[in-house]
């Protein structure tokens, strides 16, 4: 059967194609069963055996049954494509339409519609006939090609990143595009594969790119490196692990006027006070927007020396490093255990008597919120229980009065989920107001409390803005989407009258709700600025200022690639906070890091100059937040202290989860998911 | 309860022996939607046993509500639809006996019901979307080889009991929130036919009034309407052409006549009308009252309601039934903490002779077809 493939392929014949021949995937799976099955006689003839389209053209497939002795069948086919966003099929006539540029398939199927036959007793896809034809839709013809020199002019000694970029003959820019680089001068200036220029010696050479056909070339001049000094200057003198190092690099010629245009790389070398097989000892990295500004952190202490280059010229200055010496520890100060089911969020505040509270939620059980008095935080006391129709009470907030906590609901009975209002005015004695589930069916996994706002999610795609100002009766103001395709949202937190959104693969969203900055309002949320990393783990986010004017936002992961152990054992999760510098709202940067290694985060609460970890299986984590934020706080000596809560009677025995930290009055009560609510001291 | 299966798997050998040991030895597959779990039953004619339970989703702490379960004709797959993603749904694909997760696509919101066409074999699956404004949703459809949904037909509001025709060449649904019943051809993947289920009146295939943004292919939709009857269930007849559909907001069930199609009969149900499934024999209808805490069972000849058995647990969902007509299998939601339960009902004796916890809101269900059996061995 191969042969006669072979044979009439290259005639431009029809190709037959035989049952057994369908595409080769899950249900051609190695199995004693499918092995029983009797060899497939029939064949399917498809004409043409590959296609190649422009975008926006047609063409027809053809296709015919034949029995097993060739005869043709009259058997219904049907055609269909797995790219229905690149190619457009005529499910009966087989005609395709190009869409994009790219290799798809177009697959025809034998349809089973006899009548009498029950579905049970027909055969499954694989033993159908089918077959595929390959349909490739061109790109658009190349027409230009242009090379992009860099703007830094071309110096002996240095080297200099070179790009290409490709036009088509709509004027579009090619995605991908493959050029290859060449000098005419190689002894001047030598590229390599990548477009990266070497430029060995002054002189004149000709730079050339080429992909498709096309062609651009420059007449190029690569100057005399005119430095001849290079000073370095450290903004300081004495830092600590984890201080960023500002430094200034000054190249001068030889008549000592500064030379600002000729580039210089920066390095360092290490001297750690450790030497027992130590591992990386600090990162360095040019500072954006400022042409000689370079900045460094230490991770050990030790003397490091900083090395700048330009041709032969070569600066060096050297620094020592000293201890952070921030540590400090977690003192046990009290433990509400709840062992009978799994806990959620938490949130503690001074009552209108005066008294401390604290509300935590469920998760995957009851519909239970427990109200606790916390005012000893050494005898935390179980005050009261709301049950509402729900499985998870994933969040709990309460209002800056005091008065209104918001339930939020998921895995209601009636699958209308929403938000649930509680009077707790008498937190012992907390009565259900209302309940709110318009638009908000899908579950509400995380809501927040503001200026008589509630803050919903709703859908896991956006949030609403939904006033409570009558608890009785809450209605629906406002509401944020983030502009993307099929956006999909974690949590909110409001502060300042900017709403910071935690939106997976979309990252942080800062929208203004209130704050002014730009003409927003709960009813009219307009997006100030956001940031987004690769990974999609974003979670959640908090806010916070430093006296200098920096401003970050602490963006956490949430993520379990080893599963989640509902009982019996501990779970692994994974993630880390994200340090995400906002000063300048236009271009948002990501410095640093805080990761736990073999960890995973979850909720954060930054208090002055220091943040508070939700750490999962690493328990609660205190970190030194101060100052200018790069490279991995962990590794810098920034952790001030860590707890894990561990109780041999926990819902999961010995299991630290660590749900969401709040610090409240000089303590810092955390929720724990296997073990209830713990209150802290932290000394320093 | 290997070597039982070993012995069926060797009856099949003889179909006479097979039909009377395949009536009493079933496997089933259960959703519990509100603890992300799917559980693998057995019933032996008396007792209905878990013999697997399998943790699912990938956002371990967010409740991601497996809903819809259907096994392919040929018994080698079952697939499970997830209602939420980030923030679409998730169809996932595993292989039967094993249960090893070997292909998962992307759906719409909250994908729920669905069933594999025999004609096309490409999977049906409805997009519920119970969120937000009630606009049109839609049903995607899924070539199961590869695992990639091939087109999304814009159908109507809260789109809900995918089921097809016996032949598998014609896919119905319900758009609860606009009270239609709603066909689409399984080749071509159009709308072929709407009827309003309040009055009985066809309604245009297209748009009914006004034009609206739809979906990709720029359909145009019927409007959602104020719902009255809120539809969510269709069952095709296995032989006539007739389709059963529950009005959940109406107490009723009717019986739409797919050749005129007219509704021809109503009957009265219990409250809350759910799913439904009609026996191979064609002689009766097994409703789930979710409103009554039990199962209804119709006489279609007479359109008489012949028992109405109390559930083990509240809120009844999902239903479905032996091929030779003799059980029942019930889910039952209940509420909060208490976890939901699996019933099996004798359709003969018009009792129930079976209940079995699990977890947190029973819904979906499926039953293994006879020709899935032999995989239970690998």
């Amino acid at each position: 059967m191969q042969a006669l493939h072979c044979l009439l392929a290259g005639f431009g014949l029809f190709v037959p194609i035989a049952a057994s021949n369908a595409s080769p995937t899950a249900f051609q799976e190695a199995s004693k069963l499918e092995s029983q099955e009797a060899e497939p006689t029939r064949t399917l003839q498809v004409e043409p055996s590959e296609l190649t389209l422009e975008v926006g053209e047609s063409a027809k497939i053809s296709a015919q049954a034949l029995g097993a002795d060739g005869s043709p069948e009259d058997a219904e086919l049907m055609f269909f494509s797995r790219s229905r966003r690149e190619l457009t099929v005529g499910r009966e006539d087989g005609v395709v339409t190009g869409l994009k540029p790219g290799t798809y398939e177009v697959i025809i199927r034998e349809r089973r519609n006899e009548a009498g036959e029950n579905q049970e007793g027909r055969a499954g896809v694989n033993a159908r006939l089918s077959g595929t034809v390959q349909v490739t839709v061109k790109a658009l013809p190349l027409e230009r090609i242009e090379m992009i020199v860099p703007a830094a002019g071309l110096w002996a000694g240095t080297s200099a990143m070179f790009e290409a970029m490709g036009v088509d003959a709509e004027g579009g820019i090619r995605e991908e595009l493959r050029p290859s680089w060449t000098s005419s001068d190689p002894a001047v200036a030598s590229f390599d594969s990548y477009g990266e220029l070497t430029l060995h010696a002054p002189g004149t050479f000709t730079a050339t790119v080429e992909a498709e056909g096309k062609t651009a070339r420059r007449e190029l001049t690569v100057e005399a490196n005119p430095i001849e000094r290079i000073e370095i200057v450290s903004d300081l003198a004495a830092p600590r692990t984890g201080d960023v190092i500002h430094l200034e690099i000054s190249a001068y010629d030889a008549a000592g006027a500064l030379v600002p245009a000729v580039p210089v790389d920066v390095s360092f070398r290490a001297r750690t006070d450790d030497t027992l097989g130590a591992g990386a000892s600090g990162q360095i990295e040019p500072i954006p927007g400022a042409p000689r500004g370079w900045r460094f952190v230490a991770e050990q202490p030790g003397r490091y020396t900083f090395v700048a280059t330009s041709g032969d010229t070569v600066g060096r200055t050297t620094v020592a490093a000293t201890a952070r010496d921030v540590q400090g520890k977690f003192t046990f100060v009290g433990h509400a255990p709840v062992r009978d089911t799994h806990t959620s969020d938490l949130w503690v505040w001074e009552g209108t008597d005066g008294r401390d509270y604290a509300v935590t939620g469920t998760w995957g059980a009851n519909g239970d919120a427990h109200f606790w008095d916390v005012t000893d935080p050494a005898n935390m006391v179980r005050i009261a229980t709301v049950n509402i129709d729900a499985r998870t009470v994933n969040d709990v907030k309460v209002s800056a009065d005091g008065k209104t906590c918001v339930l939020s609901r998921e895995g209601a009975s009636n699958r209308k989920n929403g938000i649930v209002i509680v009077d707790v005015t008498d937190p012992r004695n907390p009565e259900v107001r209302s309940g709110f589930d318009d638009e908000l069916t899908g579950g509400v996994h995380n809501v927040f409390i503001d200026d008589g706002k509630v803050y919903a999610l709703s859908a896991g795609a956006r949030y609403d803005a939904i006033d409570i100002s009558d608890p009785v009766a809450p209605t629906r103001v406002g509401s944020y989407k983030v502009d993307a395709p099929s956006p999909s949202i974690h949590d909110v937190w409001v502060e300042d009258g900017l709403a910071y959104s935690s939106n997976w693969s979309d990252g942080v969203h800062i929208v203004d709700v209130g704050n002014g900055m730009a003409g927003g309002s709960p009813s009219n949320p307009v997006k100030v600025s956001s940031y987004a990393y690769p990974s999609g783990w974003n979670h959640a986010a908090f806010p916070f200022r430093q006296e200098s004017g920096r401003f970050y936002v602490a963006a956490g992961d949430e993520a379990f690639p080893l599963g989640l152990n509902l009982t019996g054992k501990p779970t692994y999760p994974r993630g880390w906070i994200h340090f995400i510098d906002f000063t300048d709202l236009e271009n948002p940067r990501e410095n640093a890091r805080y990761q736990v290694p073999e960890a995973g985060t979850h909720n954060i609460w930054v208090d002055g100059d220091v943040m508070y970890v939700a750490y999962y299986n690493a328990g609660l984590r205190a970190v030194d937040v101060s100052g200018e934020l790069m490279g991995n706080l962990y590794d810098q000596g920034r952790e001030i202290a860590w707890y894990l809560p561990d109780d041999p009677e926990g819902y999961i025995s010995n299991a630290p989860m660590a749900w969401g930290p709040q610090p409240h009055k000089g303590h810092v009560f955390f929720s724990d998911w296997n073990s209830g609510l713990w209150a802290m001291k932290l000394e320093r | 309860m290997l070597a039982l299966w070993i012995g069926i798997a060797a009856a099949l050998a003889a179909p006479q022996e097979a039909a009377v040991e395949s009536a009493v030895h079933e496997r089933l597959l259960v959703a519990a939607e509100s603890s992300d779990q799917v559980f693998e039953l057995s019933f032996d004619g008396e007792d209905l046993v878990i013999e697997h339970v399998l943790e699912v989703g990938y956002q371990a702490t967010e409740i991601e509500g497996p809903h819809g379960l259907t096994v392919a004709p040929d018994g080698r797959h079952w697939y499970l639809s997830m209602a939420h993603g980030k923030p679409n749904g998730l169809l996932y694909k595993y292989e039967t006996g094993t249960n090893r997760l070997v292909g998962e696509a992307e759906l719409g919101l909250f994908p729920a019901t669905m069933q594999i066409s025999p004609d096309t074999g490409f999977l049906y699956c409805v997009n519920f979307d119970l969120h937000g404004d009630m606009t049109p949703s839609s049903v995607s459809v899924v070539d199961v080889e590869g695992m990639v949904e091939i087109d999304q037909i814009v159908t109507g509001s809260m789109p809900h009991g995918s089921r097809l025709s016996p032949d598998g060449s014609r896919h119905f649904s319900c758009a609860m929130m606009s009270d239609e019943l709603i066909e689409v051809d399984a080749v071509t993947m159009e709308v072929a036919r709407r009827l309003l289920l309040t009055d009985g009146t066809e309604l245009p295939t297209g748009g009914a009034g006004h034009a609206m943004e739809t979906g990709e292919g720029g359909e145009e939709v019927a409007p959602a309407r104020a719902a009255v009857s809120k539809p969510t269930w269709v069952q095709p007849h296995p032989t006539r052409r007739v389709a059963y559909v529950a009005l959940n907001g109406a107490h009723q069930v009717v019986e739409v006549d797919l050749d005129t199609w007219t509704i021809a009969r109503r009957f009265p149900t219990g409250r809350a009308p759910y799913n439904l499934d009609v026996t191979a024999d064609g002689e009766r209808l097994v409703i789930t009252y979710k409103g009554a805490q039990s199962v209804g069972v119709i006489d279609l000849a007479s359109g008489e309601e012949v028992a109405r058995i109390p559930t083990s647990r509240r809120i009844p969902h999902g239903v479905v039934l032996t091929p030779d007509s003799s059980f029942a299998f019930i889910t039952c939601e209940d509420k909060g903490a208490t976890p939901g339960s699996v019933d099996a009902i004798d359709l003969r004796s018009l009792k129930r002779v079976s209940s079995v916890d699990v977890g947190l809101q029973a819904g979906g269900i499926a039953l293994f077809p006879r020709s899935a059996r032999p995989y239970f061995e690998r």
